[in-house]
């Protein structure tokens, strides 16, 4: 762990706490955490006021954690404060990321909402009512994402995102890498150097900017490097040929696409990427802000390009998180000996524990929302109702639901047939994300 | 010349909040209020939805009390809905209440309260936190992490997340305790008995270092609410129960609790104000939590937890006691309760039963109410069902509500304390355990 502290803040807007809560619940984890922590505004913990972090320098905070959705005016204006402060701004929780619950508001007027809390619920009893007014911030009339209101540099979804995969991002944004980080790159010595190389064949090896050390297993099955020794201090000759690359992802099929994916985690130490979409300049933001002995302030320059290249290529695919859903981590079978004949209600009968819940007749959001969590629900027997977002944005999400699961699941009905069984359309395939849909409501 | 002292944000508090004093030229305190700036509106955007769905989104009400937003709508909408749960489902959810009701606490105690308590309120406020109170006092720092460690690894294991549970459904629980998971926890469940009395002798220390405190500052005559069955503390399924400032008790079944609960509307805060409304507001204005639970309780629900209780009543008073302090040692004995209700259920063969979900659940139009108390205080859910089980419209009465009048009340009693009597000058404080 580094030894100067990172300066970093909390912010929380209306929410529930709750991301903070997984942090916390790293108990005994956390110990060693702290001391690389300098907590400058923490609400929830700390005893420092609003104005302590109005007085702060622009970006002198190096990391600020943004929770909760944008329902009043203060939050909206706290947000903005956070940006100003901090040098790398992390959407903190689902509601930051995409409105979360809350943004199922999105569906009325902010008047019938206030008119329903103050003026018509059945236990006033007295002739008071009315939207409160005296030193209280007011309402936005829709919730937005967070990104809508200013520039995020990282995204970490769940509702709450898991403790370790806090932990893991925490890690990351401080620098902190445990690898060796050896002085040369692993492609000096791999024997597909002079003839064969796998770059030439147009494939994505990270052996050119991975540091050496292992035993070279993959380049000499035929398999291009992952980068699992993580960053060398130089490169080697081909990084430039990697990096070009790098720069023109377009035509990469969706093997290539995965590979990626499993690369950046391996190679930048954040075991738990899923669920952790990062800004392609997050790595600038790093090395300019972080603490200047980590080696992730000290990665050389071709390096830092093609880890940004990539990153920012799978920040701006749509595809993207296809790459990864619940399914992928859940323990059930599919494919099983369960069908689903019609859409059973989540009261309904008691499901077994080893056939997918949606083969057994339940509406399980797994196929569409990006992984992460580990498949929690289902473990207890719940299905998954989609708190970690969307794989793919931008499209109507019922219909995608049902394009999807036709395709691959044990299911009897048509599209109609399954759509119309459905009688919350909006609660069910966007509880987590109405806020999210493009144009906002 | 009218003076406002503005703190803001109230730290260590859960939930976005502002504090105003307002003194007159002569000094006086003139008005204190709470201002809380944020709601969410959830008694709005769950209509339309599934009935059985309103327990998946209603635990985002409170992160740090996720449990008895999950299982108190539950209960109301099995009570819409006339059904019945099997016995060993009963048994899970008092253990899951019981396991959040446990971490809670001693999060409470040690990282919210425990700061102010070890170091002094004098302290720098950069020093003035649990991060702190860790490095000073590792072993209780340890003890504390284990502890809450434990709570909220129970509630995982019983709840499929501690933060936002999944595993309650209307006619049970999708799923009992793995008996190997069971085992695990069995095997801690004595260390954890014994950190809870360690917990205990650290607060009497605590309790008699401040005496002076405890016993005049914030003595204020209020209402109380909380839940018994039959007299007896119960947070999982009891009735509701009012206490008298003068110690007179009022019960009420759940489902009539708009003969005893009131609530008003404030110009200046979000979250609403509740008062007994046989008494009038502001007359009625009750508080919640843990002091108003034990106010309410003839007895406790476990042995430990009951001699405790005595103790209490033995220092403090038997009849209704309004020491605002004393809400630090009423969490004590709560916290002494969960953990040895904990202990029975852990033996109790019912938990590992499969036998947790009754298939006799059918949607039918009526409404139906639930209540628990969560840690901060009473939460009651109405909910409102169609034929076909969706949600059509909520009522919805959180421990915020329960508990912002009553401490606006006590903070106008400490405020003129503070500024007008200048109570606090005389007191004797204690030196501080850390510096
Ligand atoms: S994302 Fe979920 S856990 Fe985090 S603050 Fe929002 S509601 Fe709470
Ligand atoms: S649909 Fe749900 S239950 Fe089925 S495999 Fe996917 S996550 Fe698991
Ligand atoms: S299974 Fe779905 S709803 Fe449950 S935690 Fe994972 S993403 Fe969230």
């Amino acid at each position: 762990m580094i030894s100067i502290p990172v300066k970093v803040a909390f912010w929380q807007n209306s929410d529930c706490w709750g991301c903070h809560q997984s942090l916390i619940d790293l108990h005994l984890a956390l110990l060693p955490v702290l001391p690389a922590l300098e907590i400058v505004y923490w609400p929830a913990v700390v005893d420092f006021k609003y104005n302590s972090l109005e007085a702060r320098e622009d970006g002198e905070i190096v990391v600020g954690f943004i929770e909760g959705s944008l329902r009043t005016k203060q939050d909206v204006e706290g947000t903005k404060l956070m940006r100003q402060k901090c040098a790398i701004i992390v959407a903190f929780g689902s509601c930051s990321c995409y409105g979360n619950v809350h943004g199922l508001a999105n569906q009325w007027d902010i008047q019938e909402l206030i008119d329903r809390k103050f003026s018509q619920v059945e236990s006033i009893a007295d002739e008071s009512g009315g939207e409160p007014t005296e030193h209280v911030p007011g309402f936005e009339s829709k919730i937005v994402p967070v990104d809508r209101v200013i520039k995020v540099d990282a995204y970490m979804s769940g509702c709450p995102p898991k403790s370790q995969q806090i932990y893991s991002a925490i890690g990351f944004l401080l620098g902190q890498k445990p690898f060796p980080m050896n002085d040369l790159a692993f492609c000096n010595d791999c024997a597909l150097n002079q003839s064969g190389c796998l770059l030439d064949a147009g494939k994505l090896c990270f052996g050119p900017i991975t540091s050496i050390g292992c035993s070279l297993k993959c380049p000499n099955n035929g398999s291009p490097c992952l980068g699992c020794m993580g960053p060398a201090k130089t490169v080697g000759v081909r990084a430039e040929k990697l990096n070009s690359m790098t720069k023109d992802l377009g035509a990469i099929s969706s093997g290539d696409k995965k590979s990626i994916f499993e690369f950046l985690p391996l190679f930048l130490n954040l075991p738990l990427m899923a669920g952790f979409d990062l800004a392609g300049d997050i790595l600038k933001q790093i090395k300019k802000h972080g603490a200047p002995e980590t080696q992730l302030a000290n990665l050389p320059p071709t390096t830092e390009e093609i880890a940004s290249n990539l990153m920012s290529f799978l920040r701006d695919n749509p595809d993207f998180h296809e790459i990864s859903n619940v399914c992928d981590t859940c323990p059930r079978i599919i494919g099983s000996k369960s069908t689903m004949t019609r859409v059973k209600r989540d009261y309904e009968g008691i499901p077994n524990m080893e056939d997918c819940l949606l083969e057994q007749g339940y509406i399980c959001m797994g196929p569409v929302t990006q992984a992460g969590c580990g498949a929690l629900c289902i473990k207890v027997n719940a299905p998954c109702t989609g708190c970690y977002g969307q794989t793919k944005w931008g499209v109507n999400q019922a219909e995608r639901f049902a394009d999807t699961v036709l395709k691959g699941f044990n299911i009897s009905l048509s599209k109609e047939e399954l759509l119309s069984q459905v009688k919350d359309p909006i609660g069910t395939f966007e509880k987590f994300t109405l806020a999210s849909r493009k144009g906002g409501a | 010349m009218v003076k406002e002292i503005e703190v803001e944000p109230v730290t260590r508090l859960e939930g976005h909040g502002g504090l105003r004093v307002v003194l007159g030229d002569d000094g006086t305190v003139k008005d204190v209020q709470f201002n809380i700036q944020s709601t969410r509106f959830f008694e709005k955007f769950v209509e339309g939805r599934y009935c059985e769905h309103v327990p998946r989104i209603t635990p985002r009400i409170c992160g740090i009390c996720p449990i008895p937003h999950h299982l108190t709508p539950t209960k109301a909408v099995e009570d819409a809905w006339g059904v019945q749960i099997p016995t060993p489902a009963y048994k899970l959810r008092q253990l899951l209440i019981n396991a959040k009701q446990y971490s809670s606490h001693v999060i409470h105690f040690y990282a919210l309260a425990a700061p102010d308590f070890l170091l002094g309120p004098f302290a720098d406020p950069a020093l003035r936190n649990v991060v702190h109170v860790i490095n000073k006092m590792p072993d209780v720092g340890a003890m504390a992490l284990k502890m809450m460690d434990f709570g909220q690894k129970l509630c995982a294991a019983v709840g499929g997340k501690a933060v936002h549970p999944i595993s309650a459904i209307v006619g049970g629980m999708k799923k009992p305790l793995d008996e190997d998971v069971r085992d695990k926890f069995l095997k801690v469940i004595d260390e954890q008995i014994e950190f809870t009395k360690k917990t205990v002798d650290i607060a009497l220390k605590v309790v008699e270092d401040y005496w002076d405190v405890v016993a005049n500052v914030g003595v204020v005559p209020t209402y109380y609410v909380g839940l018994t069955k039959n007299g007896v503390h119960d947070i999982y399924d009891g009735d509701i129960r009012i206490v008298s400032p003068t110690g007179e008790k009022f019960d009420y079944k759940p489902q009539n609790y708009l003969e005893a609960l009131g609530e008003h509307i404030p110009k200046h805060s979000y979250a609403t104000h509740m008062y007994y409304k046989p008494a009038g507001y502001p007359e009625g204005i009750y508080r919640a939590n843990t002091l108003a639970m034990i106010n309410c309780a003839d007895k406790m629900a476990t042995p430990l937890a009951d001699d405790a209780l005595k103790a209490m009543r033995e220092k403090i008073g038997t009849n209704v006691i309004h020491h605002t302090f004393a809400y630090h040692w009423a969490r004590i004995i709560e916290m002494v309760e969960s953990i040895e209700m904990i202990a029975t259920l852990l033996k109790d063969p019912d938990i590992v039963n499969p036998d947790c979900k009754t298939l006799d659940v059918e949607p039918r139009e009526g409404n139906g109410v639930g209540v628990t108390e969560a840690p901060r205080g009473l939460l009651l859910y109405n909910i409102w069902s169609d034929a076909e089980g969706i949600c059509k419209k909520l009522n919805l009465l959180v421990a915020t509500n329960h508990n912002i009048a009553g401490i606006e009340k006590s903070l106008m009693h400490s405020a003129k304390q503070v500024f007008e009597d200048k109570a606090l000058d005389g007191l004797k404080l204690p030196d501080p355990w850390i510096k």
